[in-house]
C-alpha cells in the first residue's frame, strides 16, 4: 500500500522537475468572518433588488416563489401547496431552525405533519425518522443563502436540519427571509469561507447543498424530465417581516 | 497499462460508428444542442471570459504547490473524522475500495456518476468481490443495465433511443413501460429509490476537493450525489489528485463556469459540499467517510508534456465541438475518456502507445481549445503526442518509412525539386479531374480517407523563379 509520505514524495520529486518558477506563498486574505460581516451590512441595504433578481432566476430554473408578510402565514402556504397535490404527509424542520413552527398548525388542518428532531436521537429512532422522510409527500426546510444570480437555495445540514427534508419528498418547500439573500456566487464564496473559519459551529452538519430548481435529467434523448431522484417541485416562501431562527449558521 | 486495449483497431471502431445511422443522428442532435446551450450561457455572461482566465490561473497556481494543498486537504479531512487513502494505480485504488467494502460488510454499493471510478474499472472488481454496484445517474444506470460503457462524459447514454431504453427496462427490470422519457424516468426513480435506502456503501468521484476546509464537492442534476453521500453507512470518494483547489472562493469561480460549459446551466441543480462523516445531531450522513487520492499517471505529468491536461474539469465541452467526436461518438475512442481531452487523458493513464492511432483522430482545428473553460491547448499536446508516438517508434512502419523519406526530401532543396519533377511523372495514372483519389500499395491508406491534390503542372517555386527572371529583364 502506498503511504502518505511516499505519495507526497513522488509529487515533490515531479514538482522539482517541472519547468517554471516555484510558487511563493499565497497572498494573505482579509479575515473571512469580518468580510462576511461587511458584506451582510451592504446586502441589507439592497435586499429588495436581490429578491427581485432571485424571483426571476428561481422561476427560470423551475421554482415557484411565494411571498408572505408574516411568518404566521407560512403554514397556510404549505397547507395550500399540499392540498393542491392531494398530499397527506409533511415533514418539517423544527421551529428552532426553520424560524416558524409549522407542524402544529398543519396537523390542525388535518395533515400528517412531523417535526424532525432538534438534537441527536438513537440509531433506531434515526432509522424510523428516515423511513418517515422517505414516505413523506412534502418536505419543509429553511434556507441559509438564497442566491439571486442563479436562483439557488443553499441549505446547511445539522441538528434540526435534516438533509432528507429537501431531498426525499417529491415536493420541497423552502422558507427564507431577507437575511438569506445574497447577490452572487462570489458572495457565496465569502460566506462559505466564513462558515469554515476556525472551529465548526456546534450543531452544524457535514453537508452543504446548493439547490437550483427541481431535480432534473435529460439522459433519455435529451428530453428534459423532472424529479429523477430529488424533488419534482421546489417552492420558496419569502417572509417579508422575517423569521425567528434561533440557530442560524 | 491500467486499461485494457480495445479488441478492434481504431479504424474499425470508427467505421462501425460511421455506419450506425441512429448513432449519427443522435450525435448530431446532442452535440448541436450542447453547443447552442453553452454559447447562449456565455453570451449572457460577460464576465465569463475573465472567470475562465482566473480559473486557469488557480489551477496553475495550485499545481505549482500541489504538495502543499494536498497535505492541507488530507489534514482537514482527517481532522473532521475522515480517512484518506493513497492509490498509485488503478489496481491499488480498486483494492482500497474493496477492502473498505469487505471490512464494512457491504453487499450493495450505490454510485453517483464518476469518471474516476470508470477509469479504474471499479464496477467489475466490486462485482467479482460479491458487492453489487448500482449506477444511479439515469444515463449510467441505463448503460449499466445494457452492459455498455458511457459514450459521452456528461450524457453517457446519448446513443440510446427511448424505445431501446423501454425495451431494456422490460427485459432487465420486468417493467412494462411506454417509450416515453417521463415514464421511464419515473420507473428508474422508483427502482433506484429502493437501492439508495438499502445500500451499505456510497461511492462517488469528486468534482473538486477544497484544501482549506477538507471538503469534497459533487455536482449533479438528478440528486443522486446527495443520496449517495447521505443515506449509506459508508461513503467513499475517489478523487484524482489534480482536483484539489485551495479555497471556497476559488470554488465559486469554478462553479460559475463549469455548468455553463457542460449543459449551459448557470449552476447544475445540485452542488453538494461534503465535509466528512455524519456529525452529532444529524439525521443523515455516513458513519464513515473515505477519500481515495488517485495518481494513476497524473503525478508524472506535473513535469510531463501533458501537464496542461491536469486542469481539465471534465465538462465535456470539447467533445461537443470536435468534428471527429461529432462523427464517431465516444465508444469508438475505445477507452474511458473520449473526445479531444480524452485522447490526452488516455495517454496520461495508459502511456503514449495507447494513442498511436487516436493521436491522429483530430483535425487540429482548435475548436476544443476555444470551448475549454480553462483554455487547455489540446491541439498543441496532440501534436506533441504525435511526435512522441513517432519518436518511440510505435507508429505503424509504413507511416514511419513514408514520413521519414518525406522529411529527408524537405530538408534538401535540390532533392525536393527533383522529387517534384519525378512525382509529376509518377502521378499521371492516378490524377483525375484535379484530384488524386486512389494510390497503390500502402500509400493507399492515405487516399482511403482523403484526397490528395496533384503536384501542379508548374509549382510555385518554378513560377517564382520565372517571375524573378522576368523582373531582371
Amino acid at each position: 500500500m502506498t503511504t502518505r509520505a511516499e505519495f507526497l514524495h513522488r509529487i515533490r520529486t515531479e514538482m522539482g522537475r517541472a519547468p517554471g518558477p516555484a510558487a511563493g506563498a499565497t497572498a494573505p486574505r482579509p479575515a473571512p468572518r469580518e468580510r462576511l460581516e461587511v458584506l451582510r451590512r451592504e446586502l441589507s441595504e439592497r435586499w429588495r433588488e436581490s429578491l427581485e433578481r432571485f424571483a426571476v432566476e428561481f422561476e427560470r430554473v423551475g421554482g415557484v416563489l411565494h411571498r408572505v408578510g408574516d411568518a404566521a402565514e407560512v403554514p397556510g402556504v404549505v397547507a395550500r401547496i399540499a392540498g393542491e397535490r392531494r398530499a397527506r404527509s409533511v415533514i418539517a424542520w423544527p421551529g428552532a431552525t426553520l424560524g416558524v413552527d409549522v407542524t402544529a398548525s398543519l396537523q390542525e388542518r388535518g395533515l400528517d405533519a412531523v417535526a424532525m428532531p432538534e438534537a441527536e436521537v438513537t440509531p433506531p429512532e434515526r432509522a424510523r425518522l428516515r423511513a418517515v422522510a422517505a414516505a413523506a409527500d412534502v418536505g419543509v426546510t429553511g434556507v441559509d443563502l438564497a442566491v439571486a444570480e442563479t436562483g439557488t437555495l443553499i441549505v446547511v445540514s445539522g441538528a434540526g436540519r435534516p438533509r432528507s427534508a429537501s431531498l426525499l419528498p417529491s415536493c420541497h418547500v423552502a422558507v427564507f427571509d431577507r437575511e438569506a439573500l445574497v447577490e452572487s456566487l462570489e458572495q457565496v464564496g465569502v460566506a462559505l469561507e466564513a462558515w469554515h473559519d476556525g472551529d465548526d459551529a456546534a450543531g452544524r452538519g457535514a453537508a452543504i447543498n446548493f439547490i437550483t430548481g427541481p431535480s432534473r435529467t435529460a439522459d433519455i434523448e435529451l428530453t428534459l424530465t423532472r424529479g429523477v431522484h430529488g424533488p419534482r417541485e421546489v417552492h420558496a416562501v419569502f417572509v417579508e417581516r422575517g423569521l425567528d431562527v434561533r440557530h442560524r449558521v | 497499462m491500467s486499461e485494457p486495449e480495445p479488441a478492434t483497431p481504431f479504424r474499425e471502431r470508427a467505421g462501425q460508428a460511421l455506419d450506425d445511422r441512429f448513432l449519427q443522428e443522435a450525435l448530431t442532435i446532442a452535440t448541436t444542442k450542447f453547443i447552442t446551450l453553452r454559447r447562449e450561457a456565455f453570451d449572457a455572461f460577460p464576465q465569463g471570459d475573465a472567470l475562465r482566465d482566473q480559473a486557469r490561473a488557480i489551477k496553475e497556481a495550485t499545481l505549482r504547490r500541489l504538495d502543499h494543498w494536498l497535505e492541507m486537504l488530507i489534514d482537514n479531512v482527517e481532522r473532521r473524522g475522515g480517512h484518506v487513502h493513497y492509490a498509485s494505480g488503478a489496481d491499488e485504488a480498486r483494492r482500497i475500495v474493496l477492502d473498505i467494502a469487505r471490512r464494512t460488510g457491504a453487499r450493495m454499493a450505490v454510485k453517483s456518476k464518476s469518471m474516476a471510478t470508470e477509469e479504474i474499472h471499479l464496477n467489475d472488481a466490486l462485482e467479482a468481490a460479491g458487492v453489487t454496484p448500482v449506477e444511479t445517474d439515469l444515463g449510467e444506470y441505463i448503460i449499466q443495465l445494457a452492459h455498455e460503457r458511457p459514450s459521452h462524459i456528461i450524457a453517457p447514454a446519448i446513443h440510446k433511443t427511448k424505445g431501446q431504453v423501454a425495451e431494456l427496462f422490460r427485459r432487465e427490470l420486468n417493467r412494462d413501460a411506454a417509450p416515453d422519457p417521463e415514464v421511464l424516468t419515473q420507473i428508474a426513480r422508483a427502482e433506484l429509490r429502493q437501492k439508495f435506502l438499502q445500500a451499505d456503501l456510497g461511492i462517488t468521484g469528486a468534482n473538486f476537493g477544497v484544501a482549506e476546509t477538507g471538503t469534497v464537492v459533487l455536482v449533479t442534476n438528478e440528486g443522486n450525489g446527495r443520496m449517495v453521500t447521505s443515506l449509506p453507512r459508508v461513503h467513499v470518494a475517489v478523487m484524482g489528485v489534480e482536483k484539489v483547489i485551495p479555497s471556497m472562493t476559488d470554488l465559486a469561480v469554478f462553479l460559475a463556469i463549469l455548468a455553463r460549459s457542460a449543459t449551459g446551466q448557470k449552476l447544475s441543480v445540485y452542488t453538494s459540499l461534503v465535509n466528512g462523516p455524519r456529525r452529532g445531531g444529524e439525521l443523515e450522513g455516513p458513519e464513515e467517510f473515505h477519500l481515495v487520492l488517485l495518481d494513476n499517471g497524473r503525478i508524472r505529468q506535473i513535469a510531463g508534456p501533458l501537464r496542461e491536461a491536469l486542469s481539465c474539469l471534465r465538462c465535456g465541452a470539447c467533445l461537443n465541438v470536435c468534428p471527429v467526436y461529432r462523427q464517431i461518438g465516444g465508444h469508438a475512442y475505445g477507452y474511458t475518456y473520449p473526445g479531444p481531452i480524452g485522447i490526452l487523458l488516455t495517454a496520461m493513464l495508459n502511456g503514449p502507445g495507447s494513442v498511436k492511432d487516436l493521436a491522429h483522430a483530430s483535425s487540429l482545428c482548435g475548436a476544443c481549445a476555444d470551448a475549454c473553460p480553462v483554455r487547455i491547448d489540446i491541439p498543441r499536446m496532440l501534436i506533441e503526442l504525435r511526435r512522441e508516438v513517432d519518436e518511440q517508434r510505435i507508429a505503424p512502419w509504413p507511416e514511419r518509412v513514408v514520413f521519414g523519406a518525406f522529411a529527408r526530401l524537405l530538408q534538401r532543396p535540390a532533392l525536393y525539386r527533383l522529387g517534384t519533377r519525378f512525382g509529376r511523372l509518377l502521378q499521371r495514372p492516378f490524377a483525375r479531374h484535379g484530384r488524386i483519389r486512389r494510390l497503390p500499395l500502402f500509400f493507399g491508406s492515405w487516399t482511403r480517407t482523403r484526397d490528395l491534390p496533384p503536384i501542379a503542372a508548374r509549382t510555385f517555386q518554378e513560377r517564382w523563379a520565372e517571375l524573378e527572371r522576368e523582373a531582371r529583364r
